[in-house]
């Protein structure tokens, strides 16, 4: 409990000192607006991306009980993850690109880079696709040949 | 018509919303945070030096190292932070306690802590990827408000960690709650998920994520780094440029220019008697405060020899002055550590020819272990200080 006590304390202290930071460095125009981007950050992540997520999880979990797709379900969920994380970074990337004054920042053709690493991740999850599937159909002929004890 | 009963916390029955899960994803993204918030104290007190804090100038490639570090953890922080969100998201919808008692004090306690958490966290992360990308879509300005936030965020991370000690502790003694997955859930055959696939794969995003983007400090994983605002052999004689000499409002000498040293004797030279002046080699990185580096060759004069040549004692402060007019960067400070570096250099050449003018021709300072915003461009005079 003395643990739980001063932990709470240093961070109630630290947090306090963030917040003396904020209202000495930021004019207040600036300041009173600040929590509607912090709301906003908070509104972007549990009633979008969270969400979104949590969808796409449902509906691939429900795909996963037709026949024989818990082999490969973990292929498609974790490509559908990946191109979802990696997109997320590269909409920025991608908005800004050739609206800056300074031809060093963002000197890639980030459309063409951001369609070849989705296709990448694509392709990748399909060959882990094909090979848990063709390891299955394998496995399964022999089981149903005799050949071992099968399962 | 009847709508559908809003979501409780038993709706989402994945056995992955577990605090068991939401223990180990919330180890790793505390670990990405405490990388992020020491790598920003430094170079927050790289521009803002405490009297009682003394910068070595050594090793020369530090703050590429320690800010190329705060970047890519930041990064990787985004698909953690998102993972992290997704197994607690059940919480969200857990009914508020009622009536008042101590433990409903707690809860809510504990919830606008986490609330605070949250809320810091992601904008922070937000801004600071943006601010890489020379964006600033807010009302407000970045420095200040993503070094409060870091703090807001540690103090916040300190009132979680206090609050969720007993689970914290029951997970490092791995008690049975592991096997207490709610019974209705669809079992990891058929789902194919279990919780090592689950870290696996967010381990496999978070790494994803840094092998595309962590090419900007680490120039030989250039050519993969799509997700990296920058390059780090594009610009004027192979090296990025942050800000451009339009930018700053500097444009070509006149014939008259002339460099000056302010100091027990005061030095006046031409552009062409700098050059007459010993010239020594440094081989050191622009590293910039938004995470990009690249190493480079510079040619010059040692600051520690024009401190010589006007008298000035050898553990002198120089005030460098640009020809840029005002704004935070027109003049930099070179502690004595940093002043007496055989490293640091008035630099006149770049890669092997004269400095392109977005690089700050005809001089500029570059000194080891420095963010590139220090290193300032446009060069006219040194004024020793003490
Ligand atoms: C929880 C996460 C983070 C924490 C705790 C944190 C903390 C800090 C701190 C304390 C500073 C020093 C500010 C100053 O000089 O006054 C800083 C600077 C910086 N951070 Fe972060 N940061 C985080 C995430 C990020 C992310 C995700 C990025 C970008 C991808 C980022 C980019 C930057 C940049 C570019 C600077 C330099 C600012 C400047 O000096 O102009 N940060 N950070």
């Amino acid at each position: 409990m003395k643990a739980r006590l001063a932990l709470g304390a240093v961070g109630v202290g630290l947090g306090l000192w963030g917040l003396w930071l904020l209202v000495d460095a930021v004019q207040v125009p600036a300041l009173i607006r600040l929590p509607i981007w912090l709301g906003g950050a908070v509104f972007a992540d549990d009633a979008f991306l969270v969400p979104l997520t949590v969808g796409i999880g449902w509906l691939v979990t429900r795909w996963s009980i037709g026949p024989d797709h818990h082999r490969t379900v973990g292929a498609v969920r974790t490509t559908l993850l990946y191109v979802g994380i990696t997109t997320l970074i590269a909409i920025p990337l991608l908005l800004r690109q050739g609206k800056g004054v300074n031809p060093t920042v963002l000197p890639r053709d980030y459309l063409r880079d951001w369609l070849l690493l989705e296709a990448t991740i694509i392709a990748a999850g399909v060959v882990v696709y094909v090979v848990q599937r063709s390891r299955f159909t394998f496995k399964r002929s022999r089981a149903s040949s005799g050949d071992i004890g099968g399962r | 018509m009847k709508l559908p009963a809003p979501p409780t916390e038993k709706s989402f029955r994945s056995p992955l919303h577990h605090p068991r899960v939401a223990t180990v994803i919330g180890r790793w993204l505390a670990t990405a945070v405490v990388i992020c918030f020491l790598t920003g104290l430094y170079s927050h007190f790289q521009q803002h030096t405490p009297g009682w804090l003394h910068i070595p100038s050594r090793p020369a490639e530090l703050y590429r190292v320690t800010q190329g570090l705060h970047v890519l953890s930041g990064t990787i922080a985004v698909p953690l932070l998102v993972a992290k969100l997704w197994t607690v998201y059940p919480k969200l919808f857990a009914k508020l306690p009622w009536p008042p008692s101590r433990k409903a004090l707690e809860n809510v306690l504990e919830r606008g802590s986490i609330l605070v958490l949250v809320a810091a966290m992601a904008l922070e992360l937000f801004i600071g990827f943006l601010n890489t990308l020379q964006w600033y879509p807010w009302p407000f300005p970045f420095k200040e408000t993503h070094y409060a936030l870091a703090w807001i965020i540690v103090g916040a991370l300190f009132v979680h960690l206090a609050v969720k000690l007993p689970l914290i502790r029951a997970n490092w003694r791995r008690t049975s709650a592991d096997r207490t997955a709610p019974a209705e859930s669809l079992p990891p055959a058929i789902t194919g998920l279990t919780r090592r696939g689950l870290f696996r794969t967010v381990a496999g995003a978070a790494t994803l994520v840094g092998i595309t983007s962590v090419g900007q400090s680490a120039p030989a994983l250039g050519p993969i780094a799509v997700l990296a605002p920058r390059k780090p052999n594009v610009g004027p004689q192979g090296l990025p440029v942050n800000r451009t000499a339009e930018a700053a409002g500097v444009t070509a000498i006149d014939a008259d220019w002339r460099f000056t040293v302010k100091g027990p004797q005061q030095l006046s030279y031409t552009l062409d008697d700098l050059r007459t002046l010993p010239q020594n080699r440094s081989d050191l990185p622009i590293a910039c405060v938004e995470g990009w580096s690249q190493g480079a060759r510079w040619e010059g004069i040692r600051i520690r020899d024009l401190l010589q040549l006007c008298g000035a004692r050898a553990d002198s402060r120089v005030r460098v002055v640009s020809m840029e007019k005002g704004g935070f960067y027109a003049t930099s400070e070179l502690p004595p550590e940093f002043a007496h570096d055989p490293l640091t250099l008035l630099a006149l050449r770049l890669n092997g020819t004269e400095l392109a003018l977005d690089h700050g021709f005809p001089a500029r300072i570059i000194a080891p272990n420095r963010p590139g915003v220090l290193q300032t461009k446009w060069v006219h005079r040194l004024e020793v200080i003490t």
